[in-house]
């Protein structure tokens, strides 16, 4: 047995391999180019958008004269989903805001040795632009562009940009309530637009190599409007975004406004934060309620927060919970033992109702109660000594 | 009582004597010293000093100076001869002196990464600077990884880490490839077989890499004391590499004992068992408070050693837990706490497979027993350094099963002390695992026309395969990874067939089940089929159900008399036939078989009595396997001369005096090498005696053992002419109740036939 033979053995191949055309294009001097234009009226709000407002959004920082025509909408399509040096993008596609409306420059590698004219495309673009917008771009389409410029030995300083992941404020808005915060169950949600015959991501990869094996360029058909699609929707998605972050109170789900609070308390934006927790009613009024008294608390103004402990029990909101925020606060901060107790009194009261769903934790905070309970049984009786 | 007076009182002891074939001292051996070579950074020797080093000893220095001479090393030394510094003190030297220099470090197991890291932090910590040394395996958590690609000085990772997390991603990791300067691998001698194959390829890949960033790190290697330490070491990086082993370290003296336990049936030449008098022995350094260590051959021995001994010094104050057993497939964090009580001097007595071996940090017991030979000569003197400090007197025991391999060590001591051990034998250009390591490495860098790959032959055929199977695709003069998978998740470094490891889970507790070990795809027809009574921690456990496709075992607790063993049938066929001659009559031939494994049925044994109790049916896939076979045909006027059942018992001998030999002239272990017959074989359709390389693509031993001519047979045929049993013994050609009255008879006839000029 030759080595070719041995090989075919060894292997048994779980698909044929068919016999492949020669390459389709044989001259390697430049990838694909495409370009699309968008009227600025399906952008409503998009030149609109404001530095503060994308700075409430995330943590990051922007450019101190954030101009919306200098955001550049990125997003790829990929030979595979797992990553790793051997996976490439091979096709990337490039948005931005004119006065004129939304410009989408779509790069197809046709073979591999196109590819080092996509990512030279790729550098030259983001040169005119100041901060990169894409869909989960921190982890996946940057990371793996860097590793493309690494491997064709280009620097990667093109992409070294403030980067608006819209993945990450997406989640922290929307997972609540829709669950799946992908880029389709976003644009439904919030824009009320559905997908059309829209191509599955895990079938992206394949229309590539189907298109080396055939040399037919339709493969990439659906491919482009995707792509096309996608990148239209971050510009859409942004200033979308950009507008509920200026107007909480034309938010129309609780939990959604709830969240908001949430995100903006993470990145310290204090007072709008608390502006959402107040906005937050239905289902969430209790847990807006809640976090809105741990805020003020920790702004040190715990007068205020037990005014609204102390309307939570009036409503019936948050269980043992207020009554037991309440006992530290008036053991500690108006160092009144016997309202304190009082408070746990009322908490025991509150836990010994029966309830279907006793568990573990529930006996934990029978217990933490008992404890404090006699604690400040034994403190009024030394009070009281002495 | 100490060693000494232990080691006093029983060689004045007959009856214990009577059963000791020999009793050797190694003289303690006084410290060989040497000065700190020049152009070590100078901030090192004063925190060496603070440890109370105040010289190196003779092979550190040694392999230090080779290092900072830009050399390729390996250093050969046994266990605690303090060979880390070898490495650590160029290491640390070069990074004190260029801050962006790196290392990587690799270990077989992350039991040992964890222990190395612990002393490299030590020591750094002590000179107050700012040397990062991080962990990267399955355990770094997420958050950490990035700051371990970015700025760790020293990497510590396993191969199989290296394999599929850090090589697929190495542009995650340009700092340590542009500034690589060191790649030191310790205990390489576990890198044979199948995984040395494996990791060779690893390193080539490493290397290509480490081209493209443009730069060429050297190696550090460390193995414990194999035959051809420096051919492994060339083997394993593709250079040539300088062999450092002049040990200088001190050593106490050693007492080592051959113990043959006495026969107790002379007709049928079988001995008392191994398992009850090394329990004696172990029972008697535990009982005289001396810390010991017993190894066994297989995880079933070391459960069934740990459940008597931990009967023996239970009581209600929890003595058990003095006495524990340590195995592959207890879980790590059980594992670590054993080996910490072990340091701690917190537990008594440990019994051990082969997975203590390692230099896991257990620090120096006392005694160690070898509850039968560990396969090789390089594993027992592994395993007996586990016993012996640097000061003071250790014991080792070997005591002797009734093994033919064990009889044949425990009649020629001499054999064990002073031959040299084991070639570590392994195969980079394995087909199956140079493919696999083909696809990985153009997925991590395109290959481009001309472009070789290490020293492996055929790079052109191979690429030029894979572009025509689709999986890469060669335009503009280069070749690149062209499809969807990820193919380094598809190799196992272990095994030859990337598999995954079974969970065994412990549903006696119906609210809560529990994972308490796993265990490889190969190993669980023989130890996790239904029914199959598991042991673990001396606990038995039935298997209850075996989700194959979910690579589940579900076990429930059980007190019952008996343990399963369970029987393996092999089947085998030709692919094809690379060499083949004859001589008298006697026709050989060399080539590629597939061999097909399968389950069918398990015993019943009883404990302590081993009677058969009984057996049951398994039902399970075949597994296959493609690997390198020789075999000998028997002429067909010798097998004329037979009916058929005493051809068949003495070929039967034949096959067993060959499993005998075998590891012994190939060097290497008895699961490495598998031998059987066939009455009629579908290779030549003859009657043949076959020697095939057990793992899959072979590392070679058909090889070697085809060139050896009749060297095997002549071997085969003075084991069976010098035993004196009347009609056959376990230590030649098989048990009377194996081969029948005539079995040793004809295979004696069948050998002397075979290798007549």
């Amino acid at each position: 047995m030759n080595l070719r033979d041995k090989l075919k053995a060894i292997e048994r191949p779980k698909v044929k391999a068919t016999p492949v055309d020669p390459p389709p294009v044989q001259q390697f001097t430049d990838c694909w180019h495409g370009y699309e234009h968008y009227p600025l009226r399906d952008f409503p709000g998009a030149l609109d958008v404001q530095r503060e407002t994308v700075m409430l959004m995330q943590g990051e920082d922007m450019p101190l004269c954030l101009d919306p025509r200098r955001i550049l909408y990125l997003d790829t399509e990929t030979t595979g989903l797992m990553g790793g040096a051997g996976t490439v993008a091979f096709e990337v596609g490039l948005g931005w805001l004119t006065d004129e409306g939304f410009h989408v420059h779509q790069l197809i590698m046709r073979d591999y040795p196109e590819e080092k004219f996509l990512l030279q495309t790729i550098v030259d673009t983001a040169a005119n632009f100041d901060v990169i917008c894409t869909f989960n771009g921190k982890t996946f389409d940057l990371p793996l562009l860097r590793n493309r410029f690494i491997m064709n030995r280009i620097r990667t300083d093109c992409l070294e940009k403030p980067h608006i992941d819209l993945l990450h404020i997406a989640r922290r808005v929307w997972k609540l309530r829709l669950r799946k915060c992908n880029l389709t169950n976003l644009e439904e949600a919030l824009l009320g637009i559905p997908r059309v015959n829209d191509l599955p991501g895990a079938m992206v990869p394949e229309r590539f190599f189907n298109y080396l094996k055939s040399g037919d360029f339709s493969q990439f058909d659906d491919v482009l409007e995707h792509n096309a699609q996608d990148i239209a929707s971050l510009c859409v998605l942004l200033s979308h975004m950009c507008r509920m972050y200026e107007h909480p109170d034309q938010l129309r789900f609780d939990e959604d406004v709830y969240s908001m609070g949430v995100a903006l308390d993470r990145f310290k934006h204090t007072e709008e934060a608390r502006r959402c927790y107040r906005l937050a009613g239905g289902s969430m009024h209790a847990q807006g309620q809640q976090r809105l008294a741990v805020s003020y608390r920790r702004g040190g103004d715990r007068a205020e927060a037990a005014k609204i402990w102390l309307g939570m029990i009036r409503r019936r909101e948050g269980g043992v919970m207020p009554y037991v925020e309440l006992a530290k606060y008036y053991e500690h901060t108006e160092k009144d033992a016997s309202a304190a107790l009082d408070m746990v009194r009322q908490a025991i009261s509150v836990m010994s109702e029966p309830s279907l769903f006793d568990d573990a934790s529930v006996q934990e905070t029978r217990n933490a109660l008992q404890y404090r309970y006699e604690r400040l049984k034994r403190k009024l009786g030394q009070d009281e000594k002495t | 009582m100490n060693v000494d007076q232990l080691a006093e009182q029983l060689r004045s002891d007959p009856l214990f004597m009577k059963n000791v074939v020999r009793w050797d001292i190694i003289p303690a051996r006084q410290a060989q010293y040497a000065d700190f070579p020049e152009g070590l950074d100078e901030r090192l020797r004063p925190v060496l000093a603070k440890r109370g080093v105040h010289q190196l000893y003779s092979h550190q220095a040694h392999a230090v100076r080779e290092v900072l001479a830009g050399q390729d090393v390996v250093v050969v030394t046994p266990t605690a001869s303090g060979k880390t510094m070898c490495y650590n003190l160029p290491v640390l030297s070069s990074i004190l002196a260029n801050e962006d220099a790196r290392a990587l470090y690799l270990f077989p197991t992350k039991a040992l990464s964890a222990d190395q890291v612990s002393e490299l932090y030590e020591l750094i910590e002590e000179m107050g600077v700012d040397i990062k040394t991080f962990t990267y395996d399955g355990d770094t958590p997420g958050a950490a990884r990035r700051a371990v690609r970015q700025a760790g000085h020293i990497v510590v990772t396993n191969p199989d880490m290296l394999h599929s997390g850090i090589l697929p991603h190495h542009t995650k990791w340009v700092k340590l490839f542009e500034n690589l300067k060191y790649i030191v691998i310790d205990e390489i001698h576990t890198y044979r077989g199948v995984f040395g194959s494996n990791l060779a390829n690893v390193l080539r890949r490493l290397l290509r890499l480490c081209d493209f960033y443009g730069s060429r790190p050297q190696f550090i290697l460390c193995s414990a004391t194999i035959a051809n330490p420096k051919e492994l070491a060339e083997a394993l990086t593709g250079r040539s590499v300088h062999m450092v082993d002049d040990n200088g370290a001190p050593m106490g003296a050693r007492h080592f004992v051959f113990y043959n336990p006495p026969v107790i049936n002379k007709q049928l030449g079988i001995r008392k068992g191994v398992i009850p008098e090394a329990r004696n022995i172990t029972s008697m350094l535990l009982k005289n408070g001396i810390q010991t260590i017993t190894f066994a051959r297989s995880r079933l021995t070391v459960e069934v050693l740990t459940k008597y001994l931990k009967d023996l010094v239970r009581d209600p104050l929890g003595n058990a837990g003095r006495v524990r057993g340590y195995r592959g497939g207890y879980l790590p964090t059980e594992r670590r706490e054993i080996e910490r009580g072990l340091r701690a001097g917190q537990i008594d007595a440990v019994v051990s497979t082969n997975a203590l071996e390692l230099g896991i940090d257990i620090g120096a017991l006392d005694a160690c027993v070898l509850c039968g030979y560990p396969g090789t000569i390089a594993s027992a003197w592994q395993q007996a350094g586990r016993a012996g400090r640097r000061k003071g007197t250790s014991i080792v025991f070997f005591v002797a099963s009734s093994a033919a391999i064990d009889q044949y060590i425990v009649s020629h001591p001499d054999y064990f002390l002073h031959q040299s051990p084991e070639n570590a034998l392994l195969n980079p250009d394995n087909l199956y695992i140079l493919l696999s390591h083909f696809k990985c490495a153009a997925f991590e860098l395109p290959f481009e026309d001309g472009d070789r790959f290490g020293n492996a032959p055929g790079t052109d055929e191979l690429l030029a395969y894979l572009d025509d199977a689709g999986i890469l695709r060669h335009v503009d003069g280069r070749y690149h990874w062209s499809a969807e998978d990820f193919p380094a998740t598809q190799i196992s470094l272990r095994s030859a067939a990337a598999e995954e490891n079974f969970l065994i889970i412990d549903i006696s507790d119906p609210q809560k089940h529990r994972v308490i070990g796993e265990m490889d795809r190969f190993t669980v027809p023989m130890l996790l089929h239904e029914n199959a009574i598991y042991m673990h921690e001396a606990q038995q456990y039935q298997v209850e159900k075996l989700d194959f496709d979910a690579c589940k075992a579900f076990i429930r607790r059980v007190d019952v008399g008996y343990y399963t063993d369970a029987n393996l049938n092999v089947s085998l066929s030709l692919l094809d036939i690379e060499r083949e001659d004859e001589r008298a009559g006697v026709h050989r031939g060399l080539g590629e078989v597939r061999v097909s494994t399968l389950v069918t049925m398990f015993k019943k044994i009883k404990f302590d009595t081993h009677e058969n109790l009984g057996f049951g049916h398994v039902r399970l896939p075949e597994t296959d396997m493609h690997t390198t076979a020789m075999w000998w045909t028997l002429p067909d006027a010798l097998a004329a001369q037979y009916d058929s059942d005493t051809l068949k018992n003495g070929m039967l001998g034949v096959t067993n005096l060959l499993r005998i030999v075998a590891p012994l002239s190939l060097m290497c272990a008895p699961q490495d090498v598998a031998v059987l017959y066939q009455v009629k074989s579908p290779i030549t359709d003859k009657p043949t005696i076959i020697l095939y390389d057990n793992c899959p693509g072979g590392v070679g031993l058909a090889h070697k053992a085809y060139g050896m001519q009749a060297l095997l047979l002549d071997q085969a045929l003075q084991v069976v002419q010098d035993c004196t049993c009347p009609f056959g013994c376990p230590s030649c050609a098989g048990p009377i109740g194996e081969i029948s009255m005539t079995g040793k008879k004809t295979a004696l006839e069948l050998l002397q036939a075979l290798t007549r000029d």
